[in-house]
């Protein structure tokens, strides 16, 4: 490895007033556009990209970069504060996000997930400089059969998820399954489950679902006075600074969690095809699973918004690698920035390592220090979001109302989201109010189509014996390994909770 | 330097706030008949989210467009969904006022000749402004494959494994047409790889091959990773001019008329459009204003350098080849029925 250019490259980018600059506009700009619900970052950069012609390659890259690497840090603010996710990757994080500020706690979450997804950040774009030698094999090796088994052990997470009620969680795991369907047919092109509408061909939208399944079920149940938030005396208050600080030591007191969650989370960005959304939801299941006290998620638990959060960030260092590699990006807000690359006159491909190397490390860094500029800009901006959460319900339902339906109806620019909030509101609000765990729905509608589309592509490529790639078979072993994990903790408590009542 | 970061944050959030491109307003002192724009709002439809090839082109040409209709403000609305078809009968069923128009893939031609389910428009009776772009249609072969020609894949005894995009859409016709035109040739499609995944699955060595838009491949071609074996276009000769052309290995009639599909799709990229029933001499406004912006320097200069290319056709020209696209003798139109149906 070449250290001298490394960290060379690091002190120039920190040293240079330009690019301090450039990311000091950037970063506002890509959590504001991450945390207003229906914008999303894409549309931000979308937005920028005539106004990069004729800069310099570096510094246009640099802004751009900066300004897509922290949408999600900012997606995690609407989620966190009134259960509306910016975007699709920001849906995990409503589950304890959202839970914390009823329980008074928000200032701790937001503080927590904008700690997670600064490190997130900084340990993707590392853990990704190391892994410069050695890129092309590992992204080749995942194919769609990896795919398939990865989204499978997703699924798994369905059992952990479900808490006490494990027949109920399967019951919600497989309807989210099935609405995973609805869509056309993979392997047909036929419609499914469609009803001659239109809108249902591209399938159920991520964002319109869960905002219906927290989002609204959430006011609902405030206005009918069953909230039971701690919203003190009605009067706006602040979050202290202290309370944010705390929710940043988390992150390291879980430091175990966050270097897993951002190891996760990079390796599925590394590895084009998986998705966003998926590693948000993985890393989430991942954190309920290894926790001892995995009851204490879906109520508040700091865990549940530490790792999606990590997931979020470090996945877009995976993410940038294989596009400046093989020009080929791994996810939609890669594509739009490798077209943007390409009109600053930066070339990727393999001889972009040795040609222009410089190069290379100044993006990994300056995706690193956007992110610790974005949280300081963030937690300095928190004490003042915090008057945002804490209005009296009669003036924050209607307000919050509106910002979801706005959010479903323009993540995919149909109005019929709005009939179909409507509907799974009211599933949301059942399961709400007779304790139905609503996660393992979310998951499989999440992992469905992942899980369905890459079974079809590994069954035409290899047929049935792509079980037995070696790849494959570790993560079958890990799935297996889930399974017996989770009876085996099952029966224990059992066993504990049989010997308390003797 | 202060001043030009400010321009960029000011000029941002104005964008943001109302989602259009603001940018050169009109000169004054025009023709008469440009004045029909004059002080009216134009809502270019482009069929697909933010980002992506079609939204490039969308924004690039309406912001020139509006350049050359004076007094006028061109914005943008994204109506993605159901492969562009939502856009399509979106545009379709506006009023033909002129204040509506936008961008479509062209491979509806295929829908509309298949009467498939969704589509709610005619594209014969559409009023189309112009043509931005050829979409050369060439067989993309990883280097890592066993075949180093076209010839190699003709001789080969196994099927020859081809990725393509979802089951139904244009690039996966493109690729069953092949399939047909030459009997002796196994392909092989499988589908369900979208945007770069088919690349990236080629160089695993999973798969030998899939059809699409020539210039879309250069990068991986330039990075050695593919070669293009075949051109289903005579408008290659000029840029490829050592690619085999698909139809010199036609053997049959109905082959050569199902390529001339492929051929009339190579030559109807990035088509401006609107709805029936546009007046003459608004729409002869708006495919000049057309016809102007693809000819501009500054969306010359543009497109130059983020690789996308230009070949500007008339409205007048676009249509006439729509018609003919759209004239196909029932054996033909059954052919592509099967030809979408088999796998």
């Amino acid at each position: 490895m070449h250290l001298d250019v490394a960290f060379g490259t690091l002190f120039n980018l920190l040293t240079d007033p330009y690019l301090i600059g450039l990311m000091l506009i950037a970063v506002p700009l890509g959590a504001f556009f991450g945390a207003m619900p229906g914008l999303g970052g894409k549309l931000g950069v979308v937005l920028l990209i005539p106004f990069v012609f004729g800069m310099e390659p570096i510094a246009g890259a640099v802004l751009l970069l900066a300004m897509h690497s922290v949408v999600h840090t900012g997606g995690s603010i609407p989620s966190i504060l009134f259960g509306i996710p910016g975007d699709g990757t920001s849906t995990a994080v409503v589950l304890d996000g959202y839970e914390m500020t009823r329980n008074g706690e928000g200032g701790r979450a937001l503080g927590a997930s904008f700690g997670a997804s600064g490190i997130g950040g900084v340990l993707g774009a590392v853990f990704l400089g190391m892994l410069l030698p050695v890129l092309e094999p590992i992204v080749l090796a995942f194919s769609p059969a990896e795919f398939f088994l990865l989204a499978i052990l997703g699924i798994t997470f369905i059992a952990t998820l479900s808490g006490k009620n494990v027949v109920k969680g399967l019951v919600l795991g497989l309807l989210g399954l099935m609405v995973a369907f609805v869509g056309l047919d993979p392997s047909t092109g036929g419609p499914r489950y469609t009803f001659g509408h239109l809108f249902l061909w591209d399938g159920i939208d991520i964002i319109t679902a869960v905002l219906a399944m927290y989002a609204i079920p959430e006011m609902i149940a405030l206005g009918s006075g069953q909230g039971a938030v701690d919203y003190g005396d009605g009067a706006s208050k602040r979050y202290k600074i202290s309370e944010v600080w705390g929710g940043i030591m988390d992150v390291f007191r879980h430091w175990k969690l966050t270097l897993r969650t951002s190891l996760i989370g990079a390796v599925i960005g590394l590895i084009p095809g998986l998705g966003g959304d998926a590693a948000s939801w993985i890393c989430y299941g991942h954190a309920v699973q290894s926790s001892k006290t995995p009851e204490r998620f879906g109520k508040g638990a700091v865990e549940g918004v530490i790792a999606p959060e990590t997931a979020n960030n470090s996945k877009e260092g995976g993410a940038l690698l294989p596009t400046l590699f093989f020009a080929v990006p791994g996810s939609s807000g890669m594509a739009l920035l490798l077209g943007a690359f390409l009109m600053l006159g930066i070339q990727p491909g393999p001889t972009i390592v040795t040609e222009n190397l410089d190069l290379v490390w100044t993006l990994i860094w300056a995706l690193a220090v956007a992110n610790v500029l974005c949280v300081v800009i963030l937690v300095a901006l928190t004490p003042w979001l915090g008057s945002l959460a804490n209005v009296r319900p009669p003036l924050l339902i209607p307000f919050v109302l509106v910002f979801a339906l706005l959010g479903s109806y323009l993540s995919s620019a149909a109005w019929e989201n709005l009939i179909l909030i409507f509907f799974l509101g009211c599933l949301g609000y059942m399961c709400r109010r007779h304790s139905w765990p609503r996660p393992p729905f979310v998951i499989g509608v999440v992992l469905g189509p992942v899980a369905e589309d890459s079974l079809h592509k590994a069954l035409a490529l290899w047929g049935p014996s792509f079980f037995l790639r070696p790849l494959s078979l570790i993560l079958i072993a890990m799935i297996i390994g889930s399974i017996v994990f989770y009876v085996w903790r099952t029966r224990r408590e059992n066993a504990l909770e049989g010997i308390g009542h003797d | 330097m202060l001043k030009r970061m400010l321009a960029v944050v000011v000029g941002v959030l104005f964008l943001a706030g109302c989602q259009d491109n603001s940018g050169a307003g009109g000169e004054p002192g025009a023709a008469a008949d440009e004045n029909y724009f004059s002080g009216k709002t134009i809502t270019y439809v482009i069929a697909t989210d933010p980002g992506g090839g079609y939204d490039t082109y969308g924004r690039m040409i309406s912001r020139h467009m509006q350049k050359y209709l004076p007094g006028s403000r061109i914005i943008i609305r994204n109506v993605p969904g159901a492969g562009h078809i939502v856009g399509a009968n979106t545009i379709y069923a506006s009023r033909g006022d002129g204040l509506t128009i936008g961008m479509f893939n062209t491979g509806l031609i295929y829908n509309q000749l298949l009467q498939l389910e969704g589509v709610n428009f005619d594209l014969t009776n559409m009023s189309w402004v112009g043509k931005a772009s050829n979409e050369i249609r060439v067989m993309l072969v990883a280097t890592n494959s066993p075949y180093k020609s076209f010839e190699d894949m003709l001789a080969a005894d196994e099927p020859v494994k081809f990725a393509a995009s979802g089951v139904g859409s244009a690039a996966y016709l493109d690729t069953r047409i092949l399939d047909t035109v030459y009997p002796e040739f196994d392909i092989e499609t499988i589908a369900g790889f979208a945007g770069a995944e088919g690349e990236l699955s080629m160089m695993r060595g999973e798969l030998s091959a899939q059809v699409g838009i020539a210039s879309s491949y250069d990068q991986f071609v330039a990075n050695g990773n593919g070669y293009f074996a075949l051109a289903m276009s005579q408008l290659a000769a000029d840029l490829y001019p050592d690619v085999p052309v698909a139809q010199d290995y036609a053997t049959t009639e109905e082959g050569l008329q199902l390529l001339g599909l492929l051929e009339a799709l190579s030559d109807l990229g990035r088509l401006t459009v609107g709805p029936p029933g546009i007046p003459a001499d608004i729409l002869a406004v708006l495919r000049d204003a057309h016809s102007k912006a693809v000819n501009d320097p500054e969306l010359l200069a543009e497109a130059m350098q983020i690789h996308i290319p230009i070949t500007e056709g008339s409205g007048e020209y676009v249509e006439q080849r729509i018609i003919e696209a759209l004239n196909q003798p029932a054996e033909i139109v059954a052919l592509l029925g099967q030809a979408a149906t088999s796998q």
